[in-house]
């Protein structure tokens, strides 16, 4: 592999982080925004041309950077991506360009400050997801906080805002003690099987650690303390508390960024599963269990709610059951599946959740007392709220649809009664959200305010057509994302179903 | 010629792109360009009523070659999906039929529908259906016909909450599309069990497996099906589906309830005939259900006073009696009362809002006093045999109370469990006991002097009771419950202050540090 190409991982996750000092130390806040705006442009097509330069025909690690950071504990700033990664990183790029746009005239107080956290994040997160090692990893994830704190405390909506802050914050830190001592084994463990001393032989390194085989006492503990860390990020029923008290209390577009970034899940496909591969495999019945779970209690509850920005927290965590529905079922259909539905969502959640952002700004409310008649003052709106919101329930012609068809037919394969379940889930979540847009949307107006609302602003509009082309066209080419992935997926559920639960060492990278 | 068949859905899709495309960004909006909306959908399908009368002219000089695919649509392992599609037989023949009608229909709603708000959404929405039902009669896969199929249920929605200022039309249109939502949810199982079981999605490979399967498999595989199909064709117990979807207007009701959409479940089971015929069960499930419906149609359409609900147990009835030939294997038979029925319907409800002037001075001919004596089956036959109202009761309700609890649970157990819960249902719930106490009820005074006996059985219970009582009140309401509530709240004012100091962004800034610095 060849590490002596031009750092454009290393770019990623440095532009934004300019960027934003950039925008908090420029004196004119007209200025700044649009400072923001121009790095989170360039950040979107460096991201594309990332994708452009994967070859998707190798299923390893690829445009390796890797540098000493802490050679005394063999820390190393080591980033690659595989066809796991690769297209979250123009996603994740084009969520943040449209939370810039969104937030464009509603911010009105330390806008810098606003927009620079907004890039500062986006940088972070493209560390998330480039890390190849885990401190590394475990430096960005945890990172990610500080910008999400402040986003949710200072420009939040709701009168508990600071409380919801607070509560994220430590939830993600309650999920952050789990990771340190997983790491902590894993490496360790990686020092006793080359039988070496320990600050000198630890290793962080994910393909090293891949190659390191895990002894099975230490299995089941890895892969639940992985799970635990990540369960709370995801999330899963029941950490999920935290998710709809931050819908209603932080400003919408951050609330778009933390449904739309997918980071929990991420962090279950590239670290939990491949470390510990038979306790994978052993419990994928409790990891099918605890989707399920999600699944059916999330969609139950989103059919109670009568706020469209708790009903999308709701239905967020529901969609993150059927993602684990779909990885729990250790083939081909459902990783691909649940890889695919992972990169739907983060279009679909996050642009419901900028459309109820819109609601909320233009009557004060996104309850459903307030609403009522809205397709008729503003149908653009609601045409492209009807769009998502059949993109979520998986509608044909939909990227919904491949998805999850895809993962209905993975669990089918592997654990019949989970598919059974999965589909409960779909009729369930044509309910809720139906049923919310009956109230909301249709029917006639009763309130003065819903009289002169006005419809999508040009800026609106053009923020939602990129996300509404996107699901039309991957509904009718899927191919074109499962191709990217395929390789990778192929690698990663041989590295899980192999005979042995020592690892293949085919992913093992010459040394520098 | 068999490329042909791949227009044929085409030209209504790409005319329902254009015209939901042009009147989202308002290129096509208002009277003036009523007309080019009516054009484009118009032609598209006349175009595809040609392309398909033309295949079927083909088919019929056996010039086609029986199956047509354009390359893969979705492949991931051995799962490949094609976008392929059948070009002889039935399908061919269902797709003229419908092509023609859906052209009349069309051309029948460009005067109708003229002037109506609602115009050009009419338009987009019955292109997209023409697209899906040509697409779910000609796919030679599963999931092909499973995308016509849901898409149809899709533009059947939009189409009853056409008015959707009227809440009850958009009630009605939600509660079809649930119900229909459970067929579509069988149909995507049945796939998911054929790719797991046959490994393939594609019809005819499917058909030159199932000989190979067991019994129960196919058995599975058949059931799966004829629920969608039930649910498709408003056979029991999905029947009454079909009496609330005659909300939208006129021409859309007379080509999805009358002509088309509501014969995909008979279609469906005519081209699975070699599963069906495998398993002689589910043939018999087919002829009760579709006998049963008839029966129950008969009914109930008896006792219908309005034009329109009657013509919709008379649909219900027609497709009962297709599903019993099916049942009972004549297929033939009931692919030509398919096709019979679709056009009468048709022409039917069509004429349906003309009726009371056809018809005037010409009363309905009363049923025959033996049965007008019934009372309980007038009654019966009134409510609709209570459907509605069993699944309610049955489905509807319950889930809505476990959803109640559920959130609940949620709010008041996982939140609080999980720390930091909100705080404004503290505030509701002190409130409230506030309230109790000022009524008199006396919330921090357990002793109770109303058990009173009489005679020695009377006073040896009032002793043991007060016994019990007296341990009940000092070990274990005052030591679990007083005392682990007041213990509870002084470690909540706590945890509050705690909270409260560590909110300050400094100290979570510190925290944040002091996790890294563990790290390092």
């Amino acid at each position: 592999m060849n590490e002596s190409h031009f750092p454009i991982l290393s770019l990623l996750i440095f532009l934004p982080l300019l960027g934003a000092l950039m925008t908090v130390l420029c004196g004119n806040s007209q200025l700044a925004k649009k400072i923001a705006l121009t790095f989170a442009s360039i950040e979107l097509i460096a991201a594309l041309a990332v994708v452009a330069l994967f070859h998707s025909n190798n299923g390893d690690f690829q445009l390796l950077e890797r540098s000493d950071w802490i050679p005394s504990l063999h820390i190393e700033f080591l980033l690659g991506i595989d066809g796991i990664s690769v297209l979250f990183l123009p996603l994740s790029a084009l969520l943040t360009l449209m939370a810039i746009i969104a937030s464009w005239n509603s911010i009105q107080h330390l806008s810098r400050l606003h927009f620079a956290l907004l890039l500062a994040l986006e940088g972070i997160t493209m560390g998330v997801f480039c890390a190849l090692d885990l401190v590394l990893f475990f430096l960005f994830w945890e990172l990610t906080l500080p910008p999400i704190f402040f986003l949710i405390s200072l420009w939040g909506i709701g009168p508990e805002r600071r409380g919801a802050a607070m509560k994220y914050t430590l939830f993600m830190l309650f999920g952050g003690v789990p990771l340190l001592f997983a790491i902590l084994i894993l490496s360790m463990n990686h020092a006793t099987a080359v039988s070496g001393s320990i600050p000198l032989d630890l290793s962080f390194s994910l393909p090293t650690l891949l190659a390191t085989p895990l002894p099975d006492s230490l299995q089941s503990t890895v892969f639940f303390l992985l799970l635990l860390g990540f369960a709370v990020k995801a999330p899963l029923v029941p950490f999920h508390t935290w998710l709809p008290t931050t819908a209603m209390e932080g400003a919408t577009h951050t609330t778009a960024l933390l449904v739309g970034l997918k980071l929990g899940i991420y962090g279950l496909l590239r670290f939990a599963m491949p470390l510990a591969p038979s306790a994978a495999v052993q419990y994928s019945w409790a990891l099918g269990i605890l989707g399920a779970i999600t699944l059916i209690y999330g969609a139950l509850i989103a059919l109670q709610q009568t706020n469209l920005r708790r009903l999308l927290a709701y239905a967020s965590i529901s969609h993150v059951g059927l993602v684990i529905i779909g990885l729990s079922a250790l083939n081909m259909q459902g990783l691909q599946g649940a890889i695919f539905q992972l990169l739907n969502f983060t279009l679909i959640a996050s642009s419901l959740m900028l459309i109820a952002g819109f609601i909320q700004h233009r009557l004060g409310s996104t309850e459903a007392l307030h609403l009522g008649g809205l397709a008729k003052v503003m149908p653009r709106l609601t045409a492209f709220y009807f769009l998502f919101m059949l993109a979520s329930m998986g509608a044909p012609l939909t990227s919904g649809f491949p998805a999850e068809l895809l993962i209905i037919i993975g669990a089918l394969t592997a654990h019949p009664t989970l598919g059974v379940t999965a589909l409960a889930g779909a009729v369930l979540c044509a309910a809720y959200m139906l049923s919310f847009t009956r109230r909301a949307f249709f029917g006639a107006i009763t309130q003065t305010s819903v009289e002169h609302a006005q419809d999508l602003r040009p800026r609106e509009l053009a923020l939602l057509c990129v996300p509404a082309l996107l699901i039309l066209i991957l509904g009718f080419m899927p191919n074109k994302v499962l191709k990217i992935n395929q390789k990778t997926a192929e690698v990663w559920l041989n590295r899980l179903m192999a005979d042995q639960p020592v690892v293949e060492t085919g992913e093992e990278i010459p040394a520098p | 010629m068999d490329a042909l068949v791949l227009l044929i859905p085409l030209a209504p899709l790409c005319a329902a792109l254009l015209i939901g495309g042009g009147h989202l960004f308002g290129f096509l909006d208002g009277e003036e360009s009523e007309q080019t909306t009516s054009s484009c959908a118009n032609w598209a399908i006349a175009l595809s009523c040609l392309l398909a009368l033309i295949l079927l002219g083909s088919n019929l000089l056996n010039m086609n070659a029986g199956s047509f695919s354009i390359g893969r649509w979705l492949s991931s392992e051995a799962l490949t999906i094609r976008m392929n599609f059948i070009t002889t037989g039935f399908n061919v023949q269902l797709a003229a039929l419908f092509s023609v009608l859906l052209a009349i229909v069309m051309r029948f709603s460009t005067h109708y529908m003229h002037r109506e708000a609602g115009f050009h959404r009419f338009f987009f929405v019955l292109s997209l259906f023409a697209f899906a039902i040509l697409l779910l009669v000609l796919s030679g896969n599963a999931v092909g016909t499973l995308v016509g199929w849901e898409t149809a249920g899709l533009c059947s929605y939009l189409l009853i909450a056409y008015s959707y200022q009227r809440s009850i039309a958009v009630t009605n249109a939600t509660r079809v599309l649930v119900t229909n939502h459970i067929g579509d949810a069988c149909f995507m199982i049945a796939i998911g069990l054929s790719v797991a079981w046959t490994g393939t999605v594609d019809w005819n490979e499917m058909f030159a497996t199932l000989p190979q399967l067991p019994t129960s498999q196919i058995t599975g595989l058949a059931l799966c099906f004829a629920l969608a199909a039930f649910a498709k064709s408003a056979q029991l117990p999905f029947t009454p589906w079909l009496a609330r979807a005659m909300e939208g207007p006129t021409p859309s009701s007379a080509v999805f309830y009358g002509a088309v959409m509501i014969h995909a479940g008979v279609y469906l089971v005519c081209l699975l005939r070699p599963l069906f015929e495998l398993s002689t069960f589910i043939m018999a499930i087919l002829a009760v259900v579709g006998c049963m419906t008839a029966l129950y149609s008969f009914i109930v359409g008896l006792t219908q006073t309005d034009v329109k609900s009657s013509l919709v147990y008379a649909i219900s009835a027609q497709l009962g009696l297709m599903f019993l030939e099916c049942g009972l294997g004549f297929w033939q038979l009931a692919k030509w009362h398919l096709c019979a029925h679709a056009i009468v319907r048709a022409y039917q409800l069509l004429s349906a809002p003309n009726l009371m002037h056809a018809v005037h001075n010409n009363p309905i001919k009363p049923v025959s006093p033996k049965i007008a004596q019934l009372r309980w089956a007038y009654t019966a036959s009134l409510q609709r045999f209570w459907l509605d109202q069993i699944t309610d009761w049955a489905l509807v309700k319950p889930v809505r109370r476990l959803a109640n609890d559920l959130c609940y649970f949620d709010d008041h157990i996982v939140d609080r469990f999980m720390g930091a819960p909100n705080p404004v249902l503290n505030q509701m719930s002190s409130l409230v006991q506030l309230e109790e106490t000022k009524i008199g009820a006396r919330l921090d005074n357990n002793a109770d002097e109303f058990a009173q006996g009489s005679g020695l059985a009377g006073t040896l219970t009032q002793w043991t009771a007060a016994i019990s009582h007296w341990f009940e009140e000092h070990f274990v309401l005052q030591g679990v419950s007083k005392g682990a509530v007041r213990y509870g709240r002084e470690l909540g004012h706590l945890a509050n202050k705690v909270e409260r100091q560590i909110l300050r962004p400094r100290y979570l800034v510190l925290f944040v540090c002091i996790t890294l610095l563990v790290a390092f």
